[in-house]
């Protein structure tokens, strides 16, 4: 982890006030009991405190536990009992998950996480039962990355329901999934998880060092994680995959990578990730490889464009006119001819707007944000052009680059594919393809430093691995891809053996 | 041995990217405008001088290995130290540090002219230089690692200008190459020396050898990295004289850009603008393997950190293009280092294969 920044350097950990519950264990009385509680949790008005005459008290936040199995399993079980001790209590409950703590600081914790307290007066112990109940929506289709074939099903906000995803995907005893809280004050749960004789053991221990030695305030979103393990957090490059597909995830924790899911954020972290990985879809491993093979290629060449196609634009016009072809001349000085402006302001201009369109596009609810793609692909399109401020093959091209940086499946690799475009312009405004290409060296130096999870970030050309390249910009049939990636330095090379299921010809 | 260098599996290198490494140092400036300064010399059996050269390339390298491997893993600075003594061979490791420093400083200030010539006649030398010193300094403090990233890159994306030439060759005449060897062999032996400074760059497996993984394999990845320069150089050449005819070749300064200059896309014309800028990829390498090479040997000599280490060898290299300005200073310097070069790099490896070769018999018996 390289989050050093200067000003950080004298920073001191962030100190949570020690609560009053530290060490101290629960008072045998009723009434001192309910105070206690009371006390630690500042009196909220979801606390709810019940009495069971003769002598139980059942405390719970309203809300976080489930009403049903309050009702069916805890109260009407200890109601006109006799209980004697909290053991007799556990073993009268008729619900998985009883425990009896002494503790206050483990009491309260367990009460904020959804679980009853049950106390016996005159018994320093509580009997505390998990029920949760946590409100999350139901699960949908993918929005941010969708597919044509594949599953419609996407992660959402729960820990749970996505781990269940996960194990649906994978039911394997091998898949170990360790517990992590994070963050002072959300006490936020992440779970990591991993395949057992795939994935490198030395990768998950540096994740797992990394997690635990980060010390945080709060977490609200794995997006947020994803950033502070990184490598390198200063890069523009993300090197960790932010999926909301199970099939995705599960199947880098096939391939040998290490799964981080955050409770609350419905995008789950997968590491390491190579860049090329980033322009790959799931979809890829579900359609037949030649059509795969072409829309990875698709995508490449769209990147490509994305970033170079409008810098060249500039920086031929600016400064060497001398490459655009006789035939192409014409046109393009026609249209340019009312053009007051140089060619780099006026491509920044267009690129502004279209940047402009996508921000308020993405901000706006979905019945507006179409209204405004309408009004600012063909008004200010057309009324840029006939009003001359651009040229009409500017504007094709800047069109055709936004177009082109939409095709990554990751968006937030698209992202960074918008925004190295704006500095490449300026350097082909001032120094035409010198200036491309100074970026272009200094992209490739720039790439060539980063790491994900220790792993080389342009792996499989870097170091080069051929048996590698079968599944990177281009994708080889099933059988020629039965090896795991050497990316992951995975346990466990050989996914299956390549032998065709053809029955044999007779 | 003394001084051996020892190194975790971490920070050494596949055997196979010596390929890489050993082709990309030797392509760069050199192969811009190589033609006229041979034909000079050997007239149009100029492509014999380019194989006698590569011929002579392979042989170096095979004493240059030769002497390595008596060390196991030693790089020339080290070698130096051990057969010379501390103080000698101390001289000796300062003297090729500022080789480095003069290769390095020649090629970069070779591309400044051909940027200034073909495109940016007005654009400043100072930063030119800068701009570039910047981005090695930033490839040069990633390591080893990325030094060797930029030469394979180097190689694999510059691929597609060696077909390039399928257009020239489509206006060339195979007459002009007739009659075979009607030039004396002195001469093509003088225009194999000249060769010197566009073939150079080898000499860095002397410093990187010892960074290498599996040391058996070495031989054969540096001999096809050889190889692959030859055929590339050769081919050039051929498709140079048969393209140009002789007083036009004797003329031009860049022949390899002229030849360029008239290949044609529907989407785009005169080659040689994008392939002048495209060639900052192709020199990358050059640059940051002479830098590398001139630190490895600094810290033999003085306790430096790599940073510092760098931004004091761009600034005494920065001063240096800003005081070499004109076209006769830089070619005066392409001669002068040239015939230095051929000295270091051809001569001087199988002296130095002799001499370890004599002490290790000497040592040997008396063991």
């Amino acid at each position: 982890m390289k989050f050093k920044l200067p000003f950080n350097k004298k920073q001191t950990p962030i100190i949570v006030e020690e609560s009053i519950v530290d060490g101290k264990m629960i008072t045998p009385s009723k009434d001192g009991f309910i105070q206690q509680i009371k006390d630690a949790t500042n009196n909220p008005f979801d606390l709810i405190i019940k009495s069971i005459p003769p002598n139980i008290t059942i405390i719970y936040i309203d809300n976080l536990v489930k009403d049903q199995t309050l009702n069916e399993h805890i109260i009407s079980n200890l109601q006109n009992k006799h209980n004697e001790t909290p053991e007799t209590i556990k073993g009268a409950l008729s619900i998985p998950e009883v425990d009896i703590y002494g503790q206050l600081e483990k009491t309260i914790e367990s009460i904020i996480h959804g679980s009853v307290l049950i106390h016996l007066d005159g018994y320093p112990q509580a009997v505390i039962a998990n029920i949760t109940t946590r409100e999350s929506r139901s699960l949908a289709a993918p929005e941010n990355e969708s597919q044509v074939i594949g599953a419609q099903v996407g992660f959402n906000e729960s820990l749970s329901t996505n781990i269940s995803l996960i194990r649906r995907y994978i039911a394997s005893s091998d898949l170990c999934n360790e517990k992590f809280t994070i963050g002072k004050r959300t006490n936020t749960s992440v779970a990591l998880l991993y395949m057992n004789g795939i994935a490198n053991d030395q990768m998950i221990n540096s994740l797992r060092q990394r997690i635990t030695s980060l010390e945080l305030d709060a977490l609200i979103d794995s997006a947020v994680l994803s950033e502070m393990i990184d490598d390198n957090s200063l890069s523009v490059f993300p090197q960790m995959l932010l999926t909301e597909r199970p099939d995705r995830f599960c199947d880098g924790l096939l391939n040998g990578k290490i799964g981080l899911i955050v409770d609350g954020s419905s995008m789950a972290i997968i590491c390491p990730q190579s860049f090329v990985e980033f322009f790959q879809s799931q979809e890829d491993q579900n359609l037949r490889w030649h059509i795969a093979t072409f829309a990875r290629l698709l995508r490449f060449t769209a990147i490509l464009l994305s970033v170079f196609l409008t810098p060249i634009y500039v920086g031929a016009l600016t400064f060497h006119y001398e490459v655009i072809p006789q035939a192409f001349l014409v046109p393009l000085s026609e249209s340019r001819a009312l053009v007051p402006f140089p060619p780099v302001f006026e491509a920044l201009l267009l690129e502004f707007i279209i940047e402009l369109l996508r921000e308020a596009g993405a901000r706006l609810p979905t019945k507006i944000g179409q209204t405004i793609g309408i009004v600012g692909g063909i008004v200010i399109g057309t009324a840029a052009v006939q009003a001359g401020i651009t040229s009409n093959i500017l504007l094709i091209f800047v069109a055709l680059s936004a177009l082109a940086s939409f095709t990554t499946p990751s968006y937030m690799m698209g992202n960074v594919i918008r925004l190295i475009r704006f500095p490449i312009i300026i350097l082909a405004g001032f120094w035409g393809f010198y200036g491309i290409m100074l970026a272009f060296c200094f992209i490739l130096i720039h790439l060539l430093r980063q790491s994900s999870m220790g792993a080389p970030y342009l792996s499989p050309f870097y170091p080069p691995r051929l048996k590698d390249m079968r599944n990177s910009i281009i994708r080889m049939p099933i059988p020629f891809t039965a090896k795991r990636p050497a990316l992951t330095r995975p346990t466990n090379e050989e996914k299956f053996d390549p032998k065709p299921i053809k029955p044999e010809k007779s | 041995m003394k001084n051996s260098i020892r190194l975790s599996s971490k920070d050494m290198i596949n055997a196979y990217l010596l390929f890489f490494v050993i082709h990309s140092a030797q392509v760069g400036v050199g192969i811009q405008g190589f033609q006229r300064i041979i034909y000079q010399d050997a007239k149009h059996d100029a492509w014999i001088s380019v194989l006698v050269a590569g011929l002579a390339t392979h042989i170096v390298a095979f004493c240059m290995i030769k002497t390595l491997e008596v060390y196991g893993s030693n790089d020339l600075y080290g070698i130096q130290q051990d057969i010379f003594g501390i103080w000698i061979g101390n001289f000796l490791n300062a003297l090729y540090v500022v080789y480095c420093f003069i290769a390095f400083f020649s090629v970069l200030r070779n591309y400044i002219e051909v940027i200034q010539a073909w495109i940016f006649p007005n654009l400043g030398t100072w930063f030119l230089s800068a701009t570039l010193l910047l981005i090695i300094i930033y490839a040069f403090t990633g390591g080893l690692r990325v030094v060797v990233g930029v030469s394979f890159f180097s190689v694999i994306l510059a691929l597609w200008i060696f077909p390039m030439l399928i257009f020239p060759m489509k206006f060339s005449s195979s007459e002009a190459l007739f009659p075979i060897l009607e030039t004396n062999l002195s001469s093509i032996f003088k225009g194999a020396q000249s060769m010197t400074f566009t073939i150079i760059g080898f000499e860095i497996l002397n410093v990187i050898y010892p960074f290498i993984k599996e040391k058996k394999k070495v031989k054969k990845y540096v001999h096809l990295g050889l190889l692959a320069t030859t055929i590339i150089y050769l081919s050039v050449m051929m498709v140079s004289i048969t393209y140009y005819s002789e007083g036009k070749l004797l003329k031009t300064i860049w022949a390899t850009l002229t030849l360029f200059s008239f290949i044609s896309f529907p989407f785009m014309e005169r080659f040689e603008f994008v392939a002048v800028c495209f060639w900052m990829l192709i020199i990358l390498p050059n640059l940051c393997l002479y830098l590398w090479a001139a630190y490895r040997g600094t810290i033999r000599l003085v306790k430096i950190s790599g940073t510092k280490f760098v931004w004091i060898f761009s600034l005494l290299i920065f001063i240096g293009t800003l005081i070499v300005q004109t076209r006769t200073q830089i070619n005066s310097i392409n001669t002068h280092f040239g015939q230095i070069a051929f000295y270091i790099v051809f001569i001087y490896p199988i002296f130095l294969f002799m001499i370890t070769m004599l002490k290790k018999k000497i040592t040997s018996r008396k063991g």
